[in-house]
């Protein structure tokens, strides 16, 4: 008798999961679609994701994945409200979004470094964070990832960013620099140093990677996810992975896939989507895909105290997770 | 009659508490409103903040003087703006409505200048003017000039033909017929453009705020973004709506003020 009841309650269950509203497939056949947000506009920088769907990945792990793109906080705000299970979002995101209440998990770690760096000509004097003092340096704004990153190396530099003339000049470093409005631009690595050297300004670039580690780029989910849908995490980290791995593999191979994705990058100057590409695949390459390193995390609400963005230390063991990743 | 005497005095009451009292009522209830979706919607508070974190909020931006200061910069630039765009654009309206001819060569031009969205040429702007508040004060500028330019050709041509005879049989020289005729007639539609233009230029100064800026209110949206501060955004926003309804309250005691020889 008593087996009989464990069996029902086996099959009640069984049928509950099956009920289940939310992301929750993974007892069912068909694709589950899940919608992940990721930057501004199409990117020969998300190409990882591209090969994926492109390869089959996402696909063989049961996933109608649809790409959306919008500013990484509504991104991050949407998937806190259970809106979208996946984003692209910085590491610094999730501290900032942990603090007002925005339940919200890194799973996963695509960039291993933070990818802001300083950049100015090479002819102009300037060597270290000490150099700028006293000079103009451009910046998209006293906000987000390049603001954070300027801080980061001010701040393991231990020089004291206030001596610095700090100068909000929207997207446009690459003409501020090349104009000579600006003696230093605050940057993405993998982006504008390229940018410039096409134009033919050669150019030196302070990584924030040279000063400290940072967690960069990687996937979010919400709690309310890790808790009701784990399997639905750990297949999309997984084919996720795999098109990292692709690209690193046979970047050739992404370069191809990707022009059915970004529109233009056909016509686009092919050396400097390439350099750009080759530049992010140096950010990619690890031998354990996926993993967040708690000291970088560590660093990163130090950052963030520091400058004020964070009113208080949290428990950043809350805002990250191993458990989806190969150890 | 004299039965009907208090009914007419309480209805008169009534009448008067309730042109008091419309604007605070409306805002009590718009207030209820917007508490009660954020209390029973299924929007988490990170995402539409009640108005009672809105008005704490307010209250700590108000207290450490980061909110005055952000409107003064803003303020700044939008008047400056509204000035610049307003003076270049009445003499250019001037012009174009006493040359035909101008106004066939430079139309298509300046109406295809509407058609670019302020967001795609605001980078440029800073990226030629730099990122002060020049840049700013140029796209709000821009985005003034337009109504109050064709307001401006509206306003002169639609002048009366006869008082221009007239002015002409008293002998009355060019500037005379300007000072006298003109700008008296045109005056009013002109302010009608301003009462537009007013508005819009609060629009430029906070797109030019956005793309680079670190000060101003359209920088305290992008930090509340940034930092998911949405009670902060909403102050911001509620900010730049007073800006701009006491522009256009400016405007109509402008308009009241110099138009009262029309209503005697």
């Amino acid at each position: 008798m008593k087996r009989v009841a464990l069996l029902l309650l086996a099959a009640a269950l069984i049928l509950l999961a099956g009920c289940t509203p939310g992301f929750s497939a993974e007892a069912t056949q068909e694709r589950t679609p899940v919608r992940l947000a990721m930057g501004y506009r199409p990117d020969i920088q998300f190409v990882p994701l591209y090969v994926a769907e492109e390869l089959g990945y996402f696909d063989e792990a049961g996933f109608d994945v649809t790409f959306e793109h919008m500013p990484e906080t509504e991104a991050a705000q949407l998937v806190g409200a259970g809106e979208l299970p996946f984003a692209i979002v910085s590491g610094e995101q999730v501290l900032l979004a942990r603090e007002q209440g925005i339940p919200i998990v890194y799973v996963m770690t695509w960039w291993q470094e933070y990818p802001v760096g300083i950049a100015y000509a090479s002819e102009s004097g300037i060597r270290t964070p000490a150099d700028l003092v006293g000079k103009r340096v451009g910046i998209p704004g006293l906000y987000g990832a390049s603001y954070i990153g300027f801080e980061a190396i001010m701040q393991s530099a231990g020089i004291d960013s206030a001596l610095v003339e700090l100068e909000s000049i929207g997207y446009n470093q690459v003409e501020a620099l090349y104009q000579g409005q600006e003696d230093a631009v605050v940057i993405y690595v993998n982006n504008e140093p390229v940018q410039l050297d096409a134009l033919g300004l050669v150019v030196d670039v302070m990584r924030v990677s040279d000063y400290v580690h940072l967690m960069g780029n990687g996937l979010i989910a919400s709690e309310e996810t890790i808790a009701s849908s784990p399997m639905l995490i750990a297949g999309f980290v997984e084919a996720f992975s795999r098109g990292i791995q692709a690209v690193l593999d046979d970047p050739d191979q992404a370069y191809e896939i990707a022009q059915s994705y970004v529109e233009g990058l056909a016509e686009a100057d092919e050396a400097v989507q390439r350099s750009i590409l080759e530049e992010s695949l140096t950010y990619w390459q690890t031998d354990s895909i996926g993993y967040s390193d708690p000291q970088a995390w560590i660093n990163m609400q130090n950052v963030l105290l520091d400058i004020g963005y964070l009113q208080g230390a949290q428990d950043v063991s809350q805002a990250f997770t191993n458990l989806f990743t190969a150890p | 009659m004299a039965a009907e005497y208090p009914s007419t005095r309480a209805r008169n009451g009534v009448s008067v508490l309730l042109r008091v009292l419309r604007i605070p009522l409306s805002l009590l209830l718009f207030l209820l409103m917007w508490g009660a979706i954020s209390r029973w919607s299924d929007l988490p508070p990170f995402m539409l903040p009640s108005p009672a974190a809105v008005g704490a909020r307010f209250m700590r931006t108000w207290r450490d003087g980061s909110l005055l200061y952000h409107m003064g910069v803003t303020l700044s630039e939008v008047l400056s703006g509204l000035f610049v765009g307003m003076a270049v654009a009445t003499v250019m309206g001037y012009i174009l409505a006493k040359s035909p001819l101008l106004e066939q060569i430079l139309s298509p031009y300046i109406i295809a200048s509407q058609a670019i969205p302020t967001v795609a040429i605001a980078p440029l702007l800073i990226i030629w003017f730099g990122p002060g508040r020049i840049s700013k004060v140029l796209i709000s500028a821009l985005i003034v000039f337009f109504p109050i330019l064709i307001n401006t050709i509206l306003g002169i041509r639609s002048v009366s033909e006869d008082l221009y005879d007239l002015m002409i049989s008293l002998r009355a020289n060019p500037s005379q017929i300007l000072a006298k005729l003109e700008l008296p007639a045109a005056l009013p539609v002109v302010l009608g453009g301003l009462k537009i233009g007013a508005t819009l230029s609060v629009i430029g100064a906070v797109v030019g705020e956005f793309i680079g800026s670190d000060e101003g209110l359209g920088f305290l949206i992008n930090i509340g973004r940034g930092l998911y501060d949405t009670p902060l955004v909403f102050v911001a926003v509620f900010a730049l709506i007073v800006m701009a309804l006491g522009l256009y309250g400016a405007v109509i005691v402008i308009e009241r003020s110099v138009l009262r020889w029309r209503t005697g």
